[in-house]
């Protein structure tokens, strides 16, 4: 072999072997992780307390709202956390008050059939919560995804006497 | 200086290449100053077109001037060949650091002594070609430029366009290192491509020489298209395969193109033209796409953090108000990588809290590095085809020279 086609053989080789090492590191995978369907059911992980319920209470919550809106659950997430995001959102996805209030009972419906399918609550406390829920308005339906504890753990204000049910049988 | 580098050698060949030079360092000087001293954009973008015609006019004369000094056109094309190459891979090292260290007008304050100091020697050249004042006649005509090696170095430089400005761009707004930092990172190029005009010193052939750098580049490019995290280490490899290939690469092209055609200057600013139009166009056609993928990619990695801060154990209240801080920052930072790590400031006195909170801060981050680091991926990816299939031009120069 001359030098010349050392030279371009050393070329290819280096060149080869970069790639190769950096494809076998995973080079081409790093890459920001992909979020999930919100219309996918989400599987609740046997809830402890009521801390771990109430988080995955807002979870299916906003995934049930999302799914209903077309957006992902990130994204609505996002859009809840101030009015000016919430504003931002509405402009952007066309999505106005009385669609995303809807969008948001739906999804803490949900919520509500996912605690109850997991044993987080009890179907006779599970019911007077869905009722509730299916008509509460739109910043309180906002309120209830964002403290779903104290929601959850005060729910004998939105629930009267099945409010002492909840607390009798919430782990 | 793609537009002006011919028709600046032209003038430096109807003046003289002393008075040019004197004359193209001094404008260069004027202008690098107006650079440094303007307030104004336009008046910068100004100032550099200036700059861009006296330097095209002190580049392309400093080749006819270089054979008195080094013994031959042969070497003179290798040492006005290297010094391109070098200076290439050197510019944004220095550039950085300059910025970083003084301010971005320094960077043209500094030419100015530079290009007046380098003037001073030539001005007795000058006055000589001012005492004689003829030029021979025959010494105007030109023949054709060598078309595959001009169309090569084009390509090249296409792709050593997004070694230089992206991989800095990648450092600074994807990574968020200093510019300091990235300079100090980016000085890897400048020291591979000094080891490359070495290595490229022991290898006759320009053909080789020219296919080995342009594969080089190639295969540093597409490890900078893979890279697997967002550690400034994993662009060491890549940047060294680059540097050595853009050496190599760079300066066999030229002296191919200069090889045997005479007059230099003229043949020298064609492949100054070559390589600045591909710079350009190198920009222009990987700039929409690296734009176009970082918004894509922002929004995929704030999604993903996001998803990290929903699923995480925290409790809802503070994970939503993490998701407010976070989408303020978002608003505060729109059209680049945000910086996540003031969304998490104050941290909880919990340690319980604290220790959950800086984990999700660290996962946040690193959905962000995805994000900015495969953004960046597919214009490296292109810049890498790019520069393999220069390999085109290359393999058909040799044709052209028999």
């Amino acid at each position: 072999m001359n030098r010349s086609q050392i030279l371009v053989g050393g070329a290819v080789v280096a060149a080869l072997a970069l790639v190769g090492v950096y494809l076998a590191a995973g080079g081409s995978s790093y890459t920001p992780e992909k979020t999930q369907n919100p219309c996918k059911h989400r599987a609740w992980s046997n809830p402890q307390n009521l801390g771990q319920i109430a988080n995955q209470f807002t979870i299916s919550a906003l995934d049930g709202a999302a799914c209903k809106l077309g957006v992902s659950r990130e994204t609505l997430a996002r859009a809840l956390a101030t009015k000016q995001s919430r504003e931002r959102f509405a402009k952007r996805y066309g999505i106005d008050d009385e669609k995303l209030a809807e969008a948001i009972r739906a999804g803490l419906v949900r919520a509500v059939d996912d605690a109850e399918e997991a044993g987080a609550l009890p179907s006779i406390v599970a019911g007077p919560l869905r009722g509730f829920v299916e008509d509460v308005p739109l910043d309180q339906a906002i309120e209830i995804v964002k403290g779903a504890k104290s929601f959850l753990g005060e729910a004998e204000s939105f629930l009267g006497p099945a409010g002492d049910l909840l607390e009798q049988f919430l782990p | 200086m793609a537009l002006t580098a011919v028709p600046a050698a032209f003038l430096a060949r109807r003046v003289g290449p002393g008075r040019a030079a004197a004359v193209g360092l001094a404008v260069f000087a004027g202008a690098g100053l107006a650079c440094g001293l303007s307030d104004h954009l336009s008046t910068l973008i100004v100032a550099r077109c200036v700059q861009a015609l006296g330097g095209a006019v002190a580049v392309t004369a400093a080749l006819e001037l270089l054979p008195a000094t080094v013994g031959s056109e042969r070497r003179a094309a290798v040492v006005w060949a290297s010094a391109g190459a070098t200076g290439a891979a050197l510019g944004p090292a220095l550039g950085g650091l300059l910025t970083e260290l003084v301010s971005w007008q320094s960077i043209f304050l500094v030419q100015v002594p530079v290009a007046l100091a380098a003037a001073v020697p030539i001005l007795a050249v000058a006055k000589h070609e001012m005492a004689t004042g003829v030029i021979e006649p025959e010494l105007r005509r030109t023949g054709r430029p060598h078309l595959w090696a001009n169309v090569a170095l084009a390509m090249v430089s296409a792709a050593i366009a997004a070694a230089l400005f992206l991989l800095v761009l990648l450092l600074i707004e994807g990574w968020r290192l200093s510019p300091i930092g990235a300079a100090i990172v980016v000085t890897v190029m400048p020291l591979a491509a000094l080891l490359g005009s070495r290595l490229g010193g022991l290898v006759p052939s320009a053909k080789a020489r020219a296919a080995a750098g342009a594969i080089l580049v190639s295969g540093g490019l597409g490890g900078l298209a893979l890279l697997p995290s967002a550690e400034v280490a994993l662009t060491v490899p890549p940047q060294v395969l680059v540097g050595l290939g853009l050496s190599l690469v760079l300066s066999a092209l030229t002296e191919t193109a200069l090889g045997g055609r005479a007059p230099q200057a003229i043949h020298g600013g064609w492949t100054i033209s070559a390589r600045h139009a591909g710079v350009c166009l190198g920009l222009l056609v990987l700039t929409p796409i690296f734009t176009h993928e970082i918004e894509n990619q922002r929004t995929d990695a704030i999604n993903a953090g996001t998803a990290v801060i929903l699923d995480s154990p925290v409790q809802p209240l503070l994970k939503l108000s993490l998701a407010k801080k976070v989408s303020e920052r978002l608003d505060e930072e729109t059209g680049k990588v945000p910086t996540i790590g003031p969304a998490f400031e104050p941290l909880p006195d919990d340690p319980t809290e604290r220790a959950e909170t800086e984990q999700l801060r660290s996962e946040l981050q690193d959905q962000l590095d995805r994000g900015a680091t495969h953004a960046f991926a597919s214009s490296f990816a292109l810049a890498a085809l790019i520069g393999l299939l220069a390999l085109i031009p290359i393999g058909l120069s040799r044709r052209v020279d028999l």
